[in-house]
């Protein structure tokens, strides 16, 4: 019976197409966004993830997902050090982190303000693959000052030394000894670390904040090494003692996905919903697509029903014609998504779209379960037909 | 219960048609007979109720009064999936306009009969399209057939499943008449060599001669048998 579903469709090759391609726009969507979301939560959280430290520690008011909100004071760390779990040391050390923003390839950057000793353990295992590692500066708002020398070693005069990350300096076309404006200060790359750290964009600790006007040392991150041996109950032990002895946030970083997929639910959702609604309109589609597909041929179903076709080989029969439709729009939109997530990357370097085995599973079973409930009410309209007055009909 | 070798019977059978309250009565208390390996052709004008009646006696249409017999079954009470079986496996209808699927070959054709019917596919497609004079067209969509050819398509795919009881409503309706002819030796020659049971609905006296018995309908009525 495979081969009348198949001749049926090849028969009616435009309208096959269209309805193919109505699943396939929608699986595509689907994919793409779902995978838009996804990849750039994951890409976020991955990279939080790299840092060489164990609890996260902000104000109450800084959104650890948006990277916005109050301040912690540098001087802060020294209560830290001195925190004690189990009669041992609670936190191994602190690393503050400044965070300013800038604009490279188009896109607003968070620039990761550190101390240049700090760097190691934010690169972790990744190299800088060129360049060198930046100099802070004793006095910033000097060197940051045009036309006054810098004696010391440190940064360049007027330029906010940076380093960026491999796919930024790809996506931004830079190297190392390029100089660009992002905003007033002219910012120059010293070093290109490898993908996958923290933030795509490093600078000197005193300078961000003197290049963002702000003289106090205060920070917003801490990441926090805890002693080596730490598991997970220790870590989050730790993470209550902060918040108890110092009311500032802390969670491991381990819980950094968790976080930043609960910030951003009404985004999932309302791309949930987006590519439900999508679905929705294309099922509808392949509904009509077969319900007149079932009125057109209601000859050819009593035919089959003069050979001795039921009720259950009818039903087969243009479930199957559907299942074929949705399996054949769920193939091409699976490999639409992989050619649209390949020029989406090539025009948007920085975008991150992951399409995962799950999620194709999801689609493919999105695909084809929703092609046999697309067929039964044309399904159930074929079995309603009176083969009699169909085949009587001349 | 149906007499020693009647294949077909129908007892005071009959027809009303019911749509949008509206009561047709098509067939009224027909009585017939019809024995195993017989030859009956049922003749009438156009509008008498023929074509109702095949549907009735091929488990197509439940009639509203009556009894039909098949092959010593009595098919009052048979639900859908019941009737269908009984078309699969003793009935092959040959219809005026053909009826072939048009977006398959004339082999696919009796192919999806054969699997309808969970039969494998044998030698016997070809052996049948053969009989015909058709085994140079097996490939061929119906739409690149004459209509003769057609019609000994749907001929071959009545017969492919070697069924006990042959329906054809005007099988020669819509062909001249060499093709007319070509189709009732095709009959003759099926009823005399398989033995097979042929009830055959025309309008035509000379289609009519064809067949072993005439029996009249008119007005939904058996007239004269």
């Amino acid at each position: 019976m495979l081969t009348l579903a198949l001749a049926n469709l090849m028969h009616h090759k435009v309208r096959t197409s269209l309805s193919v391609l109505a699943v396939a726009i929608a699986i595509t969507l689907l994919l793409v966004l779902v995978g838009l979301s996804n990849g750039t939560l994951h890409e976020v959280s991955r990279r939080m993830q790299s840092v060489q430290a164990q609890v996260l520690v902000s104000d109450k008011y800084f959104d650890v997902a948006s990277f916005s909100g109050g301040k912690l004071w540098e001087k802060e760390i020294a209560g830290l050090l001195a925190l004690r779990v189990e009669g041992g040391p609670a936190v191994a050390r602190v690393l503050p982190v400044f965070l300013g923003r800038m604009k490279f390839a188009d896109q607003s950057q968070n620039v990761f303000g550190v101390h240049p000793g700090d760097f190691a353990a934010f690169a972790g295992a990744r190299r800088l693959i060129s360049g060198e590692l930046f100099a802070d500066a004793a006095d910033p708002a000097q060197a940051l000052s045009a036309g006054e020398a810098d004696d010391a070693g440190g940064a360049p005069q007027g330029d906010l030394p940076v380093i960026i990350d491999q796919r930024l300096a790809r996506a931004a076309g830079l190297g190392v000894g390029d100089t660009v404006h992002p905003g007033a200060l002219p910012v120059r790359v010293v070093g290109v670390v490898e993908t996958g750290v923290a933030g795509r964009v490093f600078a000197p600790i005193n300078l961000l904040r003197a290049a963002n006007g702000v003289a106090a040392p205060t920070a917003h991150l801490f990441f926090v090494q805890t002693p080596a041996g730490f598991d997970a109950d220790r870590i989050q032990q730790v993470c209550d003692l902060i918040q108890q002895t110092t009311h500032r946030s802390a969670t491991p970083v381990a819980a950094y996905d968790r976080i930043l997929a609960g910030n951003f639910r009404t985004l999932t959702t309302f791309i949930g919903l987006v590519s439900a609604i999508a679905l929705v309109i294309c099922f509808l589609f392949i509904c009509v697509t077969i319900y007149t597909s079932v009125l057109e041929r209601a000859k050819e179903i009593a035919i089959l029903q003069s050979l001795g076709a039921g009720r259950r080989l009818i039903l087969r029969q243009t479930v199957q014609e559907a299942l074929l439709l949705c399996a054949a729009g769920t193939l091409v939109g699976i490999l639409a998504s992989y050619a649209a997530r390949g020029a989406i990357e090539a025009a948007y370097p920085l975008m991150n779209i992951e399409i995962n085995p799950p999620w194709l599973v999801v689609a493919g079973g999105i695909g084809l379960g929703g092609g046999v409930l697309a067929a039964l009410y044309p399904a159930y309209v074929a079995l309603r037909h009176d083969p009699a007055e169909a085949l009587s009909f001349e | 219960m149906t007499r020693p070798n009647v294949l077909l019977q129908a007892d005071k059978l009959g027809k009303t048609f019911r749509s949008d309250g509206l009561e047709t009565p098509v067939l009224f208390e027909v009585d017939l007979e019809v024995r195993q390996g017989e030859f009956v052709a049922i003749m009438g004008p156009s509008g008498c109720g023929k074509s109702t009646l095949m549907h009735v006696l091929g488990l197509m249409l439940s009639p509203t009064s009556g009894r039909v017999w098949l092959d010593g079954e009595d098919t009052s009470g048979w639900g859908d999936g019941e009737r269908a079986r009984r078309r699969r496996e003793k009935i092959g209808f040959v219809f005026q306009r053909f009826n072939l699927l048009p977006t398959v070959s004339a082999y696919q054709n009796l192919a999806l009969a054969q699997r309808i019917r969970g039969q494998r596919l044998d030698g016997g497609i070809g052996r049948v399209l053969d009989a015909v004079g058709l085994a140079d067209r097996a490939g061929y969509k119906p739409g690149r057939l004459s209509v003769g050819q057609q019609q000994r398509v749907a001929v071959a795919r009545a017969i492919v499943h070697r069924p006990k009881l042959l329906l054809a409503d005007e099988p020669t309706g819509s062909l001249d008449s060499a093709n007319s002819q070509r189709i009732l030796d095709l009959f003759r020659d099926i009823h005399r060599t398989d033995g097979l049971t042929i009830v055959l609905i025309t309008h035509s006296p000379q289609v009519a001669q064809a067949a072993d018995r005439i029996v009249h309908l008119a007005d939904g009525r058996i007239r004269h048998v």
